[in-house]
Protein backbone atom coordinates (compact mmCIF):
# COMPACT_ATOMS: atom_id res chain seq x y z
CA UNK A 1 0.00 0.00 0.00
CA UNK A 2 1.40 3.36 -1.01
CA UNK A 3 1.99 5.55 1.98
CA UNK A 4 2.45 8.55 0.43
CA UNK A 5 0.09 11.08 -1.72
CA UNK A 6 1.64 10.83 -5.16
CA UNK A 7 -0.96 13.19 -6.99
CA UNK A 8 1.93 14.99 -8.69
CA UNK A 9 4.71 13.82 -11.59
CA UNK A 10 7.25 14.95 -8.81
CA UNK A 11 7.12 14.31 -4.89
CA UNK A 12 8.83 16.34 -2.53
CA UNK A 13 10.23 14.69 0.44
CA UNK A 14 13.44 16.69 1.43
CA UNK A 15 14.26 20.38 -0.82
CA UNK A 16 17.31 21.38 -1.94
CA UNK A 17 17.78 24.69 -3.88
CA UNK A 18 15.30 26.01 -6.36
CA UNK A 19 14.79 29.25 -8.40
CA UNK A 20 13.32 30.51 -11.46
CA UNK A 21 14.46 29.98 -14.77
CA UNK A 22 13.16 31.23 -18.15
CA UNK A 23 11.78 28.04 -20.59
CA UNK A 24 13.00 27.46 -24.41
CA UNK A 25 10.69 27.78 -26.97
CA UNK A 26 10.66 23.91 -27.28
CA UNK A 27 9.46 23.49 -23.31
CA UNK A 28 6.39 25.78 -24.08
CA UNK A 29 5.41 24.83 -27.10
CA UNK A 30 5.59 20.91 -26.31
CA UNK A 31 5.34 21.04 -22.05
CA UNK A 32 6.60 18.63 -19.84
CA UNK A 33 6.40 16.86 -16.71
CA UNK A 34 7.32 17.61 -13.22
CA UNK A 35 10.91 16.11 -13.17
CA UNK A 36 12.16 16.46 -16.51
CA UNK A 37 15.43 16.86 -16.53
CA UNK A 38 16.87 20.39 -18.20
CA UNK A 39 19.76 22.15 -19.52
CA UNK A 40 21.14 25.71 -20.31
CA UNK A 41 20.35 26.94 -23.36
CA UNK A 42 21.94 30.80 -25.24
CA UNK A 43 19.42 33.79 -24.86
CA UNK A 44 19.68 36.47 -26.58
CA UNK A 45 18.19 37.97 -23.71
CA UNK A 46 19.41 38.29 -20.18
CA UNK A 47 17.95 35.46 -19.10
CA UNK A 48 18.84 32.32 -17.22
CA UNK A 49 17.12 29.70 -20.14
CA UNK A 50 16.99 26.07 -19.70
CA UNK A 51 15.54 23.17 -22.25
CA UNK A 52 15.03 19.68 -22.33
CA UNK A 53 18.26 18.15 -21.36
CA UNK A 54 19.93 16.22 -23.51
CA UNK A 55 22.33 13.88 -20.87
CA UNK A 56 23.73 17.54 -19.80
CA UNK A 57 22.29 18.95 -16.51
CA UNK A 58 21.24 22.46 -15.19
CA UNK A 59 18.48 20.32 -12.64
CA UNK A 60 14.95 19.37 -12.91
CA UNK A 61 11.64 20.96 -13.08
CA UNK A 62 9.50 21.20 -9.99
CA UNK A 63 6.31 21.09 -11.87
CA UNK A 64 4.84 20.12 -14.82
CA UNK A 65 3.36 22.19 -17.41
CA UNK A 66 -0.08 20.34 -17.02
CA UNK A 67 -0.46 18.50 -14.25
CA UNK A 68 -3.70 17.00 -13.45
CA UNK A 69 -3.51 18.50 -9.59
CA UNK A 70 -3.17 22.58 -11.64
CA UNK A 71 -6.40 22.03 -13.55
CA UNK A 72 -9.42 24.44 -12.78
CA UNK A 73 -6.84 26.34 -10.09
CA UNK A 74 -5.29 29.83 -11.35
CA UNK A 75 -2.15 28.05 -11.75
CA UNK A 76 -3.35 26.36 -14.62
CA UNK A 77 -0.32 26.56 -18.04
CA UNK A 78 0.69 29.52 -15.61
CA UNK A 79 4.21 28.37 -16.39
CA UNK A 80 3.82 27.70 -20.29
CA UNK A 81 1.90 31.26 -20.40
CA UNK A 82 4.22 33.40 -18.18
CA UNK A 83 7.39 31.36 -19.84
CA UNK A 84 9.00 31.04 -16.77
CA UNK A 85 9.53 27.51 -14.31
CA UNK A 86 11.63 26.30 -10.91
CA UNK A 87 14.40 24.32 -11.59
CA UNK A 88 15.97 22.28 -9.09
CA UNK A 89 19.29 21.05 -7.55
CA UNK A 90 21.65 20.43 -5.27
CA UNK A 91 20.50 17.58 -2.87
CA UNK A 92 16.75 16.91 -2.33
CA UNK A 93 14.71 13.54 -1.98
CA UNK A 94 12.30 12.94 -4.41
CA UNK A 95 9.81 10.71 -6.00
CA UNK A 96 8.43 10.98 -9.09
CA UNK A 97 7.20 9.39 -12.47
CA UNK A 98 9.40 11.13 -14.79
CA UNK A 99 12.08 8.38 -15.21
CA UNK A 100 12.60 6.02 -18.37
CA UNK A 101 10.63 2.75 -18.18
CA UNK A 102 11.92 1.34 -21.19
CA UNK A 103 15.62 0.39 -22.63
CA UNK A 104 16.59 2.98 -24.67
CA UNK A 105 17.63 0.24 -27.41
CA UNK A 106 13.75 -1.45 -27.22
CA UNK A 107 12.74 2.35 -27.57
CA UNK A 108 14.68 2.99 -30.51
CA UNK A 109 14.37 -0.85 -32.26
CA UNK A 110 10.91 -1.12 -33.35
CA UNK A 111 11.04 -4.31 -31.41
CA UNK A 112 9.11 -5.40 -27.67
CA UNK A 113 9.74 -2.83 -25.14
CA UNK A 114 11.88 -4.11 -22.29
CA UNK A 115 11.34 -2.98 -19.18
CA UNK A 116 14.38 -1.22 -17.03
CA UNK A 117 14.69 -2.98 -13.60
CA UNK A 118 15.84 0.08 -11.37
CA UNK A 119 17.60 -0.94 -7.74
CA UNK A 120 18.24 1.14 -4.69
CA UNK A 121 21.74 2.62 -5.09
CA UNK A 122 22.13 2.44 -8.49
CA UNK A 123 23.08 5.85 -10.20
CA UNK A 124 21.19 7.65 -12.43
CA UNK A 125 21.49 10.25 -15.82
CA UNK A 126 19.42 12.24 -17.77
CA UNK A 127 18.29 10.34 -21.26
CA UNK A 128 18.30 12.01 -24.56
CA UNK A 129 15.02 13.37 -23.44
CA UNK A 130 15.73 14.41 -20.05
CA UNK A 131 14.61 11.50 -18.51
CA UNK A 132 15.91 10.17 -15.55
CA UNK A 133 17.23 6.64 -16.19
CA UNK A 134 20.21 4.02 -15.13
CA UNK A 135 21.42 3.83 -19.06
CA UNK A 136 23.73 5.94 -20.37
CA UNK A 137 22.04 6.73 -23.75
CA UNK A 138 25.01 8.65 -24.96
CA UNK A 139 27.05 5.33 -25.33
CA UNK A 140 24.04 3.81 -26.48
CA UNK A 141 23.29 5.71 -29.56
CA UNK A 142 27.31 7.11 -29.92
CA UNK A 143 29.58 3.93 -28.26
CA UNK A 144 32.46 6.59 -29.39
CA UNK A 145 30.94 8.72 -26.16
CA UNK A 146 29.59 8.18 -22.44
CA UNK A 147 27.98 10.25 -20.68
CA UNK A 148 29.52 10.92 -16.42
CA UNK A 149 27.10 13.19 -15.40
CA UNK A 150 25.50 11.11 -12.86
CA UNK A 151 22.78 13.50 -10.99
CA UNK A 152 20.93 11.11 -8.94
CA UNK A 153 20.67 7.90 -6.95
CA UNK A 154 17.89 5.37 -6.60
CA UNK A 155 16.35 5.71 -2.87
CA UNK A 156 13.26 3.14 -3.99
CA UNK A 157 12.73 1.38 -6.65
CA UNK A 158 9.48 1.58 -8.74
CA UNK A 159 6.63 -0.94 -7.68
CA UNK A 160 3.06 -1.24 -6.78
CA UNK A 161 3.22 -0.47 -3.26
CA UNK A 162 4.74 3.19 -4.26
CA UNK A 163 2.47 3.72 -7.65
CA UNK A 164 5.58 2.75 -9.81
CA UNK A 165 7.33 5.99 -8.58
CA UNK A 166 11.00 6.23 -8.54
CA UNK A 167 12.62 7.68 -5.63
CA UNK A 168 15.28 9.18 -6.23
CA UNK A 169 18.26 11.03 -4.24
CA UNK A 170 19.59 13.72 -6.24
CA UNK A 171 22.99 16.04 -6.26
CA UNK A 172 23.57 18.33 -8.65
CA UNK B 1 44.71 21.02 24.24
CA UNK B 2 41.30 20.01 23.39
CA UNK B 3 39.05 22.92 21.81
CA UNK B 4 36.41 21.13 21.28
CA UNK B 5 34.08 18.84 23.68
CA UNK B 6 33.79 15.76 21.27
CA UNK B 7 30.91 13.70 23.44
CA UNK B 8 29.05 11.80 20.30
CA UNK B 9 30.45 9.56 17.63
CA UNK B 10 29.80 12.35 15.28
CA UNK B 11 29.91 15.97 16.06
CA UNK B 12 28.34 18.48 13.84
CA UNK B 13 30.29 21.62 12.60
CA UNK B 14 28.21 22.78 10.35
CA UNK B 15 25.14 21.08 9.27
CA UNK B 16 23.96 19.97 5.66
CA UNK B 17 20.80 17.62 4.42
CA UNK B 18 18.91 15.55 6.99
CA UNK B 19 16.42 13.20 6.63
CA UNK B 20 14.70 10.47 8.79
CA UNK B 21 14.82 6.75 7.32
CA UNK B 22 14.19 2.93 8.25
CA UNK B 23 16.91 1.09 9.65
CA UNK B 24 16.61 -2.48 8.55
CA UNK B 25 16.43 -5.80 10.90
CA UNK B 26 19.99 -6.05 10.55
CA UNK B 27 21.17 -2.21 11.97
CA UNK B 28 18.29 -2.50 14.20
CA UNK B 29 19.47 -5.83 15.78
CA UNK B 30 23.05 -5.15 15.98
CA UNK B 31 23.08 -1.23 16.89
CA UNK B 32 25.33 1.23 14.88
CA UNK B 33 27.84 4.02 15.48
CA UNK B 34 27.09 7.91 14.95
CA UNK B 35 29.02 8.62 11.32
CA UNK B 36 28.07 4.99 9.96
CA UNK B 37 27.66 4.84 6.65
CA UNK B 38 24.53 3.50 5.06
CA UNK B 39 23.12 2.64 1.92
CA UNK B 40 19.66 2.54 -0.29
CA UNK B 41 18.45 -0.99 -0.06
CA UNK B 42 14.93 -2.09 -1.57
CA UNK B 43 11.78 -2.55 0.98
CA UNK B 44 8.49 -4.40 0.23
CA UNK B 45 6.99 -1.49 1.55
CA UNK B 46 6.62 1.94 0.23
CA UNK B 47 9.22 3.32 2.81
CA UNK B 48 13.10 4.62 2.57
CA UNK B 49 15.05 1.89 3.61
CA UNK B 50 18.87 2.26 4.63
CA UNK B 51 21.30 -0.95 5.99
CA UNK B 52 24.85 -0.86 6.61
CA UNK B 53 26.88 0.75 3.63
CA UNK B 54 29.25 -1.59 2.00
CA UNK B 55 31.08 1.26 -0.37
CA UNK B 56 28.22 2.54 -1.55
CA UNK B 57 26.51 5.22 0.46
CA UNK B 58 23.32 7.07 0.98
CA UNK B 59 24.71 9.27 3.57
CA UNK B 60 25.91 8.62 6.93
CA UNK B 61 23.93 8.65 10.28
CA UNK B 62 24.10 11.51 12.68
CA UNK B 63 23.51 9.20 15.66
CA UNK B 64 24.66 5.95 16.85
CA UNK B 65 21.81 3.70 18.36
CA UNK B 66 23.89 3.44 21.95
CA UNK B 67 25.38 6.33 22.65
CA UNK B 68 26.72 6.99 26.13
CA UNK B 69 25.41 10.52 25.82
CA UNK B 70 21.62 9.26 25.29
CA UNK B 71 21.54 6.74 28.25
CA UNK B 72 19.35 7.71 30.52
CA UNK B 73 17.21 10.09 28.76
CA UNK B 74 14.25 9.37 26.74
CA UNK B 75 16.53 8.70 23.60
CA UNK B 76 17.47 5.49 25.55
CA UNK B 77 17.52 3.26 21.88
CA UNK B 78 14.79 5.21 20.67
CA UNK B 79 16.07 4.42 16.83
CA UNK B 80 16.54 0.76 17.24
CA UNK B 81 12.81 0.46 19.22
CA UNK B 82 11.54 2.11 15.73
CA UNK B 83 13.58 1.24 13.33
CA UNK B 84 14.24 4.77 12.19
CA UNK B 85 17.09 7.24 12.02
CA UNK B 86 18.16 10.37 10.82
CA UNK B 87 20.80 10.43 7.60
CA UNK B 88 22.80 13.02 6.78
CA UNK B 89 23.97 14.00 3.35
CA UNK B 90 24.72 16.78 0.73
CA UNK B 91 27.52 18.98 2.52
CA UNK B 92 28.67 18.67 6.37
CA UNK B 93 31.55 19.26 8.51
CA UNK B 94 31.95 16.90 11.44
CA UNK B 95 33.77 15.38 13.43
CA UNK B 96 33.95 11.70 14.18
CA UNK B 97 35.73 9.00 15.61
CA UNK B 98 33.86 6.62 13.26
CA UNK B 99 36.10 5.64 10.70
CA UNK B 100 39.09 2.82 9.78
CA UNK B 101 42.01 2.81 12.31
CA UNK B 102 44.18 -0.09 10.53
CA UNK B 103 44.40 -0.80 6.94
CA UNK B 104 42.03 -3.61 5.12
CA UNK B 105 45.17 -5.91 4.96
CA UNK B 106 46.36 -5.82 8.18
CA UNK B 107 42.33 -6.54 9.92
CA UNK B 108 41.98 -9.09 7.57
CA UNK B 109 45.16 -10.94 8.12
CA UNK B 110 45.48 -12.25 10.86
CA UNK B 111 48.80 -10.25 11.68
CA UNK B 112 49.56 -7.28 13.32
CA UNK B 113 47.16 -4.20 12.59
CA UNK B 114 49.13 -1.38 10.99
CA UNK B 115 47.53 2.14 12.01
CA UNK B 116 46.22 4.30 8.63
CA UNK B 117 47.75 7.37 8.10
CA UNK B 118 45.67 9.62 7.51
CA UNK B 119 46.28 13.60 6.07
CA UNK B 120 44.54 16.73 5.48
CA UNK B 121 43.22 16.32 1.59
CA UNK B 122 42.91 13.07 1.63
CA UNK B 123 39.51 11.87 -0.37
CA UNK B 124 37.34 9.16 1.45
CA UNK B 125 35.18 6.32 0.29
CA UNK B 126 32.58 3.97 3.08
CA UNK B 127 34.69 0.28 3.81
CA UNK B 128 33.23 -2.71 3.56
CA UNK B 129 31.36 -2.02 6.67
CA UNK B 130 30.48 1.34 6.11
CA UNK B 131 33.21 3.74 7.46
CA UNK B 132 35.30 6.02 6.18
CA UNK B 133 38.59 5.16 4.62
CA UNK B 134 41.08 6.37 2.70
CA UNK B 135 41.84 2.84 1.69
CA UNK B 136 39.54 1.46 -1.96
CA UNK B 137 38.27 -2.06 0.00
CA UNK B 138 36.81 -2.69 -3.07
CA UNK B 139 39.72 -3.39 -4.82
CA UNK B 140 41.84 -4.64 -2.05
CA UNK B 141 39.31 -7.34 -1.11
CA UNK B 142 39.08 -8.27 -5.00
CA UNK B 143 35.35 -7.30 -5.36
CA UNK B 144 34.28 -7.29 -8.69
CA UNK B 145 33.10 -3.76 -8.30
CA UNK B 146 36.30 -2.54 -8.08
CA UNK B 147 37.65 -0.02 -7.92
CA UNK B 148 35.42 2.07 -5.58
CA UNK B 149 35.30 6.32 -6.89
CA UNK B 150 32.67 6.97 -4.78
CA UNK B 151 34.18 9.44 -2.98
CA UNK B 152 32.14 10.81 -0.65
CA UNK B 153 34.56 13.18 1.62
CA UNK B 154 37.74 15.16 2.34
CA UNK B 155 39.72 15.15 5.51
CA UNK B 156 40.07 18.32 7.18
CA UNK B 157 41.98 17.02 10.03
CA UNK B 158 43.96 14.13 10.62
CA UNK B 159 42.74 12.34 13.76
CA UNK B 160 45.83 12.87 16.49
CA UNK B 161 46.32 12.85 20.17
CA UNK B 162 45.16 16.82 20.05
CA UNK B 163 41.63 15.81 18.41
CA UNK B 164 41.18 13.13 20.93
CA UNK B 165 42.09 10.85 17.69
CA UNK B 166 38.44 12.23 16.13
CA UNK B 167 38.94 13.00 12.38
CA UNK B 168 37.19 16.16 10.83
CA UNK B 169 35.63 15.54 7.63
CA UNK B 170 33.97 17.93 4.76
CA UNK B 171 31.44 15.42 3.50
CA UNK B 172 29.92 15.98 0.25
CA UNK B 173 27.77 13.46 -0.68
Amino acid sequence: MSELFRTRDCVVLFKGDAYTVSLSTALRNNGWSGGQGVMWEDSSLDEFRVTFSNGLYGGFLLWGSDESSDQYVSFLRNQVVVGAGVICLGGWLITTSTYEKYTYTSRTGGGPLIPIVYQEGLRLRFSLRGLWTIEDEWNLSNPLTSNPYFVGSVTQAPKASNNNYLGIQTSI
Amino acid sequence: MLEQARTRDCVILYKGDAYPVTVDPVMAATGWRGGQGVQWVSSSKDELLVTFSDGLYSGFLLWGSDESSDLHTASTRNQPAYQFTTIGAGGWIIMTNTFEKYTYTSRTGGGPLVPIVYNASDRLVFSLRGYFTKEDEWTLSGDPRAPNDYFIAFVIQAPSAVTSDYMTIQVSI
